[in-house]
């Protein structure tokens, strides 16, 4: 019963910090010269671009294009990224000749790959696939790597008395115990990825919510940047929220059932 | 009780860590023989390097000087029955999955391994938990599983290393049984690591006190009692004080 009291409570707070939010917008948006659309407009502008195309696409396909570079470029970044962090983390040799390589180029920001990444794929699919790559990679890499070497010690030594070999090892004692730190690194991968998406329309496409929000600036049109910038915001935050259900399905042994 | 063979010989065994600027011997001239079935028990303080002793007798850790000699050759790594003191199991793995492992790692086909462990699982008492997660069971039942994967190695060694520190007072009791239990049902050489006196004179054919800095053997008690020994059993409190007084403190 007080459980269901404090989960009303906290649901009210959640609630009254958007208000709040509302509020402190319709009072912005009110004030003289604040250029900020009031929070009607941004919705009516939000209801014309869900069903009139602007460059050839409506919001939602706009969303679509975005999330379909995240998609595909997620899909080399999680594979080469967990084979190097495991690389990494449980290859002394490998850690050693890569290692260094691998710490100088990771603090390099997507962003400033932006440019090379142009003049190498051009201003097409390519070039934005790579960038989110990027800056979807080093996470994966890192949480592996790091989840590799924080097992502990007694799994692996279970492991070796339990007559592993050193492939064995790996697979069913290392791998496994390393998911929920790859899972980790596949949730900060997505935001950044997702960053990294809009950061890299911004500058050259013709779709995407990245290039809309550019439109809307150039255009002056305030409302339509407001509603990019939610949309971008939602996306992000109901990607997270599927990964974390992921994680509940990949690892549920990381979830204490109350006894 | 009939004249039993050697199976394990512990000779001359040292162990030193050398760490950055210090040295530490831990072990020194270990002299232990193991014979074939008996239950014995290590008993020794805290941090006084049982484990290490253990770790070494399962080919975990390497020794500084001396050696074991198992009298029908080494076993190979996973051919030795090991129970954790913190249970190690595979957390992602079930109940079935933790029991069968050895046997998998081995390459065993599937339906024979799961067969054996089966059969280990109903002796621990967890038959109906096959498909548990280790995280649904209380530690008595955890360490149920541990040893259920120690006994799936089908090794006729079983090294127990404070199997049961981690448990309360009364799931203890009840597990010292089950180990007794088990070992009368499936009869194999049990080498039991303890600090607690009382669980070593209800288990042991034998115990070995360790004591001193660094380790060594202090002395050895056969405890002449019939199994079940009673805690409150004048021979019992007997042998208990005795062994309390010739242990060291360990704060």
């Amino acid at each position: 019963m007080n459980d269901k009291i404090r989960k009303v409570l906290y649901g009210l707070l959640s609630v009254s910090a958007l208000a709040l939010f509302v509020v402190g917008w319709v009072a912005v948006s009110h004030m003289e010269g604040t250029m900020l659309p009031t929070p009607p407009a941004t919705f009516t502008r939000f209801i014309e671009v869900m069903s009139a195309p602007i460059s050839k696409a409506t919001l939602p396909v706009h969303i679509w294009v975005s999330l379909r570079r995240v998609l595909i470029a997620f899909v080399f970044a999680v594979t080469i990224g967990i084979s190097l962090g495991i690389g990494l983390g449980w290859s002394a040799k490998f850690n050693a000749f890569f290692g260094p390589l691998f710490e100088i180029i990771r603090p390099i920001p997507p962003i400033a790959w932006i440019p090379m990444i142009i003049i190498w794929f051009g201003i097409g699919e390519t070039a934005k696939i790579v960038i989110v790559f990027i800056g979807a990679f080093t996470s994966i890499v890192l949480n592996t790597s790091a989840g590799i070497r924080a097992i502990d010690p007694l799994l692996i030594s279970a492991g070796k008395a339990l007559g592993a070999n050193r492939r064995q090892l790996l697979i069913d004692v290392a791998f496994p115990a390393t998911i929920p730190a790859i899972l980790a690194g596949i949730r900060t991968a997505l935001s950044s990825g997702w960053m990294c998406v809009v950061a890299a329309e911004m500058i050259a496409a013709r779709q995407g919510v990245g290039f809309l929000i550019v439109r809307g600036q150039e255009s002056g049109d305030t409302a339509l940047i407001v509603v990019c910038m939610l949309a971008i915001g939602i996306v992000s935050a109901l990607l997270s929220t599927f990964l974390s259900k992921m994680e509940g399905v990949l690892c549920p042994w990381q979830f204490k059932k109350t006894k | 009780m009939a004249v039993q063979k050697d199976k394990i010989i512990i000779r001359g065994l040292s162990k030193t860590f050398y760490q950055k600027n210090k040295v530490v011997e831990v072990l020194k001239n270990i002299n232990i023989t193991v014979k074939e079935n008996e239950f014995l028990v290590l008993l020794g303080p805290g941090q006084c390097g049982k484990t290490v002793l253990l770790n070494i007798m399962a080919d975990l850790d390497k020794p500084t000087e001396g050696e074991v000699e198992f009298t029908d050759g080494r076993p190979e790594m996973g051919n030795l029955g090991i129970v954790f003191q913190r249970y190690a199991l595979f957390p992602w793995k079930t109940v079935m999955g933790n029991v069968e492992v050895n046997q998998k790692f081995k390459g065993t086909p599937k339906e024979k391994r799961q067969q054996a462990a089966q059969k280990y699982i109903e002796l621990v008492g967890l038959q109906g938990f096959e498909n548990a997660l280790p995280q649904a069971l209380s530690g008595g039942m955890q360490q149920r599983v541990g040893i259920a994967r120690a006994y799936a190695t089908e090794s006729d060694i079983m090294l127990l290393d404070e199997p049961f520190g981690a448990l309360d007072a009364q799931t203890r009791y009840s597990m010292e049984d089950e180990i007794l239990r088990m070992w009368e049902q499936d009869k194999r050489t049990v080498i039991f690591v303890t600090n607690n006196v009382e669980e070593a004179i209800y288990l042991g054919d034998r115990i070995i006190l360790l004591g001193g800095h660094p380790t060594g053997v202090k002395k050895e008690y056969v405890p002449e009692m019939p199994r079940p020994r009673n805690y409150t059993d004048v021979a019992f409190l007997k042998l208990r004080n005795e062994i309390v007084n010739n242990t060291d403190l360990v704060l």
